[in-house]
Parts: C-alpha cells; structure tokens; sequence
C-alpha cells in the first residue's frame, strides 16, 4: 500500500490533535480514498469520523452522512478515487483490529472494490524516539511519530484473519484536506446538501473565503446563459445570492436549511 | 494488420485491466477502428462510494 505523504502527515496530526482534546480519550478514526489497482492500494484523502461521531472509549461509529457527502465533493475532480477502508483508533496498546472488528469488517468488505479492504489501527504506546519529528518503521506495516504508532492491515471477504498490510509513503496530497477548514458547517448541512446532489445536476460543492472563515459553497447554475444560485454556508450562517454576467445581487432570504432556501429561490424565479 | 509486442508498460496496462474486468467487472475499452486496446473505465460510480460509506460498521 502507498500513502500520500499529507495522508500520513493528516493522520498523525489529527490523531495528535484529538488525544489533546477534550474527547480525547474516546476511540476516532477516519475513512479512507484513493486509488484501487490490481496489485496494490494508494491512499489520497482522509475524511475524518467528525464531531457528530458516535464513541466512547471502546467504540467508534463514524458520522457516515458528513463522510458520504464529502466523498462526493472530493470525488467532483476526481472520479477515479475509490473507498480503500478505514483507520479507527485504540485507547490502550492493542496493534490488531479486534475479534468485533473483524465481524463488522469482513462482511463490509463485500462493498469494496476487488472485496477486499484496508484498515489502520492507531495507538498512541510507542517507545520515545530520540530522533524527535522524524517518524519510523519498526515493521513493514508500522509507522511510528513521537508516541504515537499506525498499524496497517488488509482483510479481503474470504480471509479468517487481518494481513498486515506494508506501507511505503510517497509525494501527494490528501484530496480532503481543503474541506478541513468547512468541515463543521460540512457535518451540520451534510443530509440537505446530498439531498440537493441528486435532485439536481450540475451542482458544483467549493471552499472559498467567507466574511470571517473559509465558506462551503454550493453553485447551481440556471439554464439561462451565466446565471446560477449561490449558497454560502459559513458558521451559523446560510447567504443565497443570484449570480449574473454583470456581477451578484444578494437574496432577502433568511432559510437555514439548504434545500429548501434553493427550491424557493428557484421558484421565485420560474415565476418571473 | 501489425503484430508485435508489447512494451512492458502496455503489457502492465492489460493485465491490470483484464483483471479488473474479471475481478471487479470494469470495462476495457478498445479503439472502434482498429481494435486495439484504449485503457479500463475507472471512474467509480459515486453510488458506490457513498453506499459504502454509509455501511461503515462500528469499529471496537
């Protein structure tokens, strides 16, 4: 398996990150995207459980609505990248997924490509390093930073056990990562926003700069030359606007949920 | 007609994609003029990723 180094630099980060929050000793994970060939796996892009998982310090259920809708704004340019599996992460020293794992995952992989998936497990029980910031292998399938450690396996619908899987890094982005900085607003409008995906084409997903933070925006373009819906969603707040050749104007619209601020807008202007 | 081998590269190419089409049921697609071998399908259907997704079972 290959992992794109912002892949591997995203995991650590965010694995750090969330053993120094205040949900910090319940289990967390991330769903993985990238590239399935016959003989080998590249991980492109990490979509974190989010703030609306379900966990504890013995399980972890992913918020998969917030997952699912950021799979397709990644996937928008780039149709080819695929789900490979997951990393979850464990409270103690356990560098194996475990016997409840293993149910869960053996049936799941059913609905991966070439039936077969990849699964990291973290754990935060490594040896200290006196090469501080560097990170290391002591095993094929095992990457280390500072304390904390990513074993890698490969578990396909026919196997009675995970295989650990070798990992080698090499130069390339996380694809997810510029939804990083939308993701609040990503988890709060996810089921609305996939709603909108597909009942209508041509719906273009972005990350701008808004008033005070980056914005998730959401485009429709109209069948009239150059004009289309724009919906910003930044924090608490959700501004429609009307885009023309000549510029934008804003719409007197307070409708926080997402779809149905478009459907009026829409109406609105199938009624002019 | 033209016979003559395969480069490595192109070899590499079928046989990934003979396997996808036998593995995963991928398309391989072939140039409508003279047969030749033009590549696999590789865009996954968005379906497919999302329902995956969704169907991520708790981990422990």
């Amino acid at each position: 398996m290959l992992l794109a180094d912002d892949v591997s630099r995203a995991l650590f980060a965010e694995y750090a990150g969330h053993r120094s929050s205040d949900r910090g000793g319940e289990e967390t994970g991330w769903a993985l995207l990238g590239l399935r060939r016959a003989d080998e796996a590249v991980v492109l892009g990490t979509l974190p459980a989010g703030a609306g998982r379900e966990a504890d310090e013995a399980h972890v259920k992913f918020n998969a609505a917030a997952q699912a809708f950021a799979s397709r704004v990644v996937r928008q340019g780039h149709r080819q990248l695929t789900l490979l599996g997951v990393v979850h992460t464990h409270p103690g020293s356990l560098r194996h997924p475990s016997s409840g794992d293993y149910r869960g995952d053996v049936r799941w992989v059913a609905n991966l490509r070439g039936a077969e998936g990849v699964f990291g497990i973290g754990t935060a029980d490594a040896a200290p390093n006196p090469d501080a910031g560097i990170s290391w292998q002591p095993a094929p399938n095992v990457q280390c930073l500072g304390e904390l450690c990513l074993s890698w396996y490969a578990l396909g619908i026919q196997d009675r056990n995970y295989r650990p899987l070798p990992v080698e890094l090499t130069i390339g982005p996380d694809l997810a990562a510029p939804l990083r900085p939308v993701w609040d607003e990503l988890e709060v409008h996810a089921e609305r926003l996939e709603r909108l995906a597909r009942q209508l084409s041509r719906v273009k997903f972005d990350v701008a700069p808004g008033h005070q933070k980056s914005a998730l925006v959401v485009t429709i373009p109209l069948p009239e030359d150059g004009r289309a819906i724009r919906v910003e969603l930044e924090g608490k707040d959700v501004r429609y606007r009307l885009l023309i050749p000549d510029g934008d104007l804003a719409a007197d619209l307070r409708e926080d949920r997402v779809d149905v601020g478009v459907f009026l807008m829409l109406s609105e202007l199938a009624a002019r | 007609m033209d016979f003559r081998p395969l480069t490595e590269t192109e070899r590499k190419h079928l046989i990934t994609a003979l396997r996808g089409n036998a593995q995963d049921g991928l398309a391989v697609l072939m140039d409508r003029q003279t047969t030749s071998f033009l590549g696999t399908a590789e865009e996954v259907p968005d379906e497919e990723v999302i329902n995956a997704i969704r169907s991520v079972p708790c981990h422990y």
